[in-house]
């Protein structure tokens, strides 16, 4: 105890320095935690998501569409994609499930609990195609479709919400006022590829969404899946020559857009890519930038301590027993902006990971990561003001004034 | 059992400053035995700090021989004078030299630091025992900045008889002393001496020059023959 208060007391006589020396490690460490958090996060909810959007799955949606940032974001509202597309389409050899979809705000109603979610008019393959298990009930009936039976499934939440604990299977809620009975509840799902919360929405018969509930006479859009994915670009051809023909629209001046898990998958993992590499050199930058802070504060903080070091050396220390010193100290410095960096980092991440819809993770890799950075940026930052201290001459001791 | 504690044969120390060479040291022949109390005094710039940094082996001279305690000291390596310092050497400042964060306990321990075998509770009490012979016993916790001119140097003292030193070297112990404190700590000296200790002094005060047993005088880069 005594040996290390002998040794390293002059590190907290200046606790001001100490403080200013560590405080560019601690934003280094802190945002080089947290950045790695987020793409260690990204990486999972891509993952996730996509397994909710499979890579047999397609999309044919109305309008201009542009893939942004792995969002299809429909440019503007087109009326022109009707379900008799969707009936010629399913004559396409190849495909195995396909589904309109018309969705559309709603005000859902039980009893006193009255929620706003999204309606998703489908037909009774969505949820299959999708893979969207159910917990309760069952699945619509083609005659339920076809006949424009007001039945829905509603998603996780909206279950939760609107019945809690209770049996909903068979009572009747109100979409917009009009009366449909639940006939089934799909299991947790989660956040999609299209960013949407699939657990946040009720599914009706795509029928009775364009005529009862929403009144037009066009879908959003066609989800469909491939029976062998090795298909899958033949298929798009097919789909796109026919639907062009059919809107009699040039390449050039295209109503739809088609959409596969691929194209989603393809620029989401890019732009992941891009964030995280930029990120990375931006905080191993911050940390550079700390490291430095700290040899010029324990330079400053050598030429200050000439006079100790010249003490310590007339008394028998050795050029290496300074060395270690001054070295211990910078990576103590380091090491202690580092630990409060990795702390206030683990922190930002509880807080901003759930704030931004990305999956909680604890951020052990990261964590390994920047500290092994630290350990190597303080030895860095240490080497060239613990030798230009072993080098002080205690000669100056002796000398006047001094 | 040696007897001559510092054999300094024809020692020469040439500072080369640029293009200009300035010979400080022109030969200097000393022998000092165990238990001596030499005082060196010369007019300023005569070399007296100059000949105490190699006796103290904080420099090395530019030609000469040099036996401290019966070896041959001038070629060795820094490292080794370092532990030679530490173990046969205390050190007395004019500007006492104490680190100023440390406790006066804890500078007294400092020259511990450096030894292999560390720092124990014997040498903890050793080291108030010390303090408290030099009439420090209720200021050991005190920081060097809360103690008067005299206890920084009487602290100084002890840090350097901790070790428990061969020689003990003071370049103008008392320069920043008032007459009192000097007085207190060179007769401190004087008591040291006749427990054993040899020292060697440096000094311009002729009063204090009294107390040691033999004195020296250097001029123009040589000792004065009386
Ligand atoms: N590092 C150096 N480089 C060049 N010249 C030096 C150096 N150190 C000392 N000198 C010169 O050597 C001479 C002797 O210096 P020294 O410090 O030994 O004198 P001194 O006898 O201790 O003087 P004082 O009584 O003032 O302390 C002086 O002229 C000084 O200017
Ligand atoms: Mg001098």
């Amino acid at each position: 105890m005594l040996k290390y208060k002998l040794l390293w007391g002059g590190l907290f006589h200046k606790k001001l320095r100490l403080i200013l020396s560590i405080i560019g490690i601690i934003i280094g460490v802190a945002s080089l935690l947290l950045m790695n958090s987020f793409g260690e996060s990204a990486k999972i909810k891509t993952l996730k998501e996509i397994e909710t959007f499979g890579p047999e799955v397609m999309m044919v949606v109305a309008g201009n569409v542009k893939v942004r940032a792995g969002r299809a974001i429909q440019t503007e509202i087109t009326t022109t994609l009707k379900p008799s597309d969707a009936k010629v389409l399913m004559e396409i050899n190849g495909i195995k499930y396909i589904s309109p979809v018309f969705n559309g705000d709603g005000i859902v109603r039980y009893l006193r609990n009255t929620l706003i979610t999204i309606i998703n008019g489908v037909n009774e393959e969505y949820i299959k195609l999708r893979k969207f298990p159910l917990v309760e009930g069952r699945n619509f009936l083609k005659e339920e479709v076809l006949g424009y039976k007001k039945v829905a499934i509603l998603g996780y939440k909206v279950k939760k919400e609107l019945f809690g604990n209770k049996d909903p299977i068979g009572k009747i809620i109100l979409i917009n006022k009009l009366p449909f009975r639940v006939i089934g509840v799909l299991d947790k799902i989660g956040i999609d590829a299209s960013n949407t919360d699939q657990d946040d929405q009720v599914l009706i018969p795509y029928t009775v969404a364009i005529s009862a509930v929403y009144n037009v006479d066009y879908i959003r859009s066609i989800y469909l899946s491939v029976k062998d994915i090795s298909e899958i670009s033949k298929i798009e051809d097919q789909i796109n020559k026919l639907l062009m023909k059919r809107h009699k629209v040039s390449e050039k001046n295209k109503d739809f857009t088609i959409i596969k898990a691929e194209d989603i998958l393809k620029v989401k993992t890019q732009t992941t890519r891009i964030f995280s590499v930029l990120v990375k050199n931006v905080s191993i930058l911050c940390l550079l930038v700390g490291a430095l802070g700290v040899t010029a504060i324990m330079t400053l903080s050598v030429n200050e301590r000439k006079k100790e070091i010249g003490i310590r050396k007339a008394l028998g220390a050795k050029e290496k027993d300074i060395l270690f010193q001054f070295l211990a100290e910078s990576i103590f410095i380091t090491m202690l902006g580092g630990l409060i960096g990795i702390l206030i980092g683990i922190l930002g991440a509880l807080i901003f990971l759930p704030l931004f819809n990305y999956p909680l993770i604890f951020p052990l890799g990261p964590i390994i990561t920047s500290t092994l950075l630290t350990i190597i940026f303080g030895i860095i930052a240490g080497v060239y003001p613990a030798f230009k201290a072993s080098k002080v001459d205690p000669i100056i001791l002796l000398k006047q004034g001094f | 059992m040696v007897k001559k504690l510092v054999i300094l044969k024809d020692i020469t120390k040439t500072y080369q400053t640029g293009k200009v060479s300035y010979q400080v040291l022109k030969g200097i022949n000393l022998e000092v035995e165990k238990g001596e109390f030499l005082a060196i005094m010369g007019a300023s710039g005569s070399g007296k700090t100059t000949l105490l940094n190699i006796i103290g082996l904080l420099d090395k001279p530019t030609s000469g021989s040099y036996i401290l305690d019966g070896e041959e000291v001038s070629k060795l390596s820094k490292q080794e004078l370092a532990y030679i310092r530490n173990r046969k050497l205390g050190f007395i400042f004019q500007a006492f030299h104490l680190i100023p964060w440390a406790t006066a306990l804890e500078n007294v321990l400092m020259p511990l630091l450096y030894r292999k075998e560390g720092i124990s509770k014997k040498d903890e009490e050793r080291a108030k025992k010390l303090l408290e012979r030099l009439g420090l016993g209720d200021r050991i916790k005190a920081k060097p900045a809360e103690l008067s001119g005299g206890q920084q140097q009487r602290v100084a003292i002890a840090r350097a008889l901790i070790g428990k030193p061969k020689l003990l070297l003071a370049d103008e112990p008392t320069g920043n002393l008032d007459s009192k404190s000097s007085e207190e700590v060179i007769k401190i000296f004087r008591e040291l001496n006749q427990e054993g200790i040899t020292i060697i002094m440096v000094t311009h005060d002729p009063e204090i020059a009294k107390y040691a047993k033999r004195i020296k005088i250097i001029k123009d880069g040589n000792f004065i023959e009386k």
